[in-house]
């Protein structure tokens, strides 16, 4: 692939990233049904239901992959590619990628915990998981914005703004 | 001195070269000027010995360009390669954990969860998830493993710069320790619930967990993508 069609891709990616982030969020992610009691949890709402619960510190875990690491992905990668053929900043993108590669997966916490919490949640009207709508778009814009790391490499920041633009 | 596929030789050293994917070998550190450059940023270096454990950072843009590796790099890689791929056959094959309410059980494998997410119809997740917690774990593995091998040996292996691609290109996608603490979470989560019972399967996920993130390590791809000595 061209420098130039890796910078269009990214663009496309972090676009189809930043589309999927707002339902990712609003819709549920999973249904949880336990002797009768029902919740429809978002990302957020079970960030909340563990904050309630008295466990903080599980909750900011999930808080910070699940919601912050996202968002600053998907923020990072657009001042980056928008910076993209400009002079400016060139080191702190440079760095901001290389941090955005150790973080960006661990944003995958919320979609392996649904896969535990289905495996178990298979005791019919006693205790049941289901995984939602939500969880489509949630993991949709984690692999947008993995793949988006991944192609746009740190050597296209560098690049002189002619071969850039090429 | 003839190199063989995946092996470089500086200074008497071993390196471990893995080219990032998509690209036939390893990035050019060498201008036509026959000056040592970044390949981040093109800055040109000070050429300097290092020793095992040293890195030639760049001043310009921050990228490592070169990482001393010491003669024990590869043997490293291929016993952690090596009991990582045991350790995988064994985390698939053993329950985690067990959930338990009002006297009902239920046991969770790996791929239990995959196959949950399939049966709802869910696919792309269940495919999502099997990749990055089974089958790029195991494949990052296997290509590490080899590689790591045929640098070991000294041996000729065929296919040893195809298999350091593959392992670099499925090494992102290879989320075991993220699996681990999902694991960790879920079990946070259903103890408010119902009983959880730990098995031996969560052990051999945390050491699956700490194959995989001691690999990542040793074979730190910052700036262009090469986990090298030098």
């Amino acid at each position: 692939m061209t420098d130039a069609g890796r910078v269009e891709l990214a663009r496309a990616l972090v676009a189809g990233g930043l589309v999927c982030y707002a339902p990712a969020n609003l819709l549920p992610v999973m249904t949880i049904a336990m002797t009768g009691e029902v919740d429809r949890l978002t990302v957020l709402g079970g960030v909340r239901e563990l904050y309630e619960s008295g466990l903080a510190p599980v909750a900011a875990v999930v808080f910070a992959a699940s919601f912050v690491v996202p968002l600053a992905k998907l923020l990072c990668l657009s001042w980056v590619l928008l910076l993209h053929g400009s002079a400016g900043w060139r080191r702190e993108r440079t760095a901001a990628l290389r941090v955005l590669k150790l973080i960006g997966s661990w944003s995958m916490v919320d979609v392996f915990l649904l896969s535990v919490l289905v495996a178990v949640g298979q005791l019919g009207a006693l205790a049941s998981v289901r995984s939602e709508p939500g969880v489509c778009f949630f993991a949709a814009m984690l692999l947008f914005t993995l793949a988006a790391g991944e192609v746009y490499e740190p050597r296209l920041i560098w690049q002189r703004r002619e071969a850039a633009a090429a | 001195m003839r190199r063989r596929a995946g092996q470089n030789f500086r200074h008497g050293q071993p390196m471990l070269a893995i080219p990032p994917p998509g690209r036939a070998g390893p990035p050019r550190l060498m201008g036509a000027d026959g000056k040592q450059r970044c390949p981040v940023c093109g800055a040109v270096m000070a050429r300097r010995e290092l020793r095992p454990g040293q890195e030639l950072r760049c001043r310009r843009c921050g990228s490592t360009v070169r990482r001393a590796a010491g003669e024990l790099l590869a043997p490293l890689c291929w016993a952690l390669a090596t009991t990582g791929l045991i350790v995988w056959g064994l985390a698939v094959c053993t329950p985690i954990l067990t959930f338990e309410i009002a006297g009902r059980e239920q046991s969770n494998w790996i791929w239990t969860g995959i196959a949950g997410l399939a049966a709802q119809g869910y696919w792309p997740v269940a495919v999502l998830v099997f990749f990055s917690a089974m089958a790029a774990p195991v494949l990052h593995l296997a290509a590490v493993w080899y590689v790591s091998g045929a640098l070991s040996s000294g041996g000729r292996w065929p296919g040893a710069e195809r298999a350091a691609r593959l392992a670099r290109a499925v090494a992102p996608w290879s989320l075991t320790p993220v699996f681990a603490v999902a694991c960790g979470v879920a079990v946070v989560k259903l103890e408010m619930l119902g009983r959880v019972e730990w098995h031996q399967g969560a052990f051999w996920v945390l050491a699956l967990a700490a194959c995989s993130f001691a690999l990542a390590r040793l074979l730190d791809d910052r700036g262009p993508g090469e986990a090298r000595g030098g």
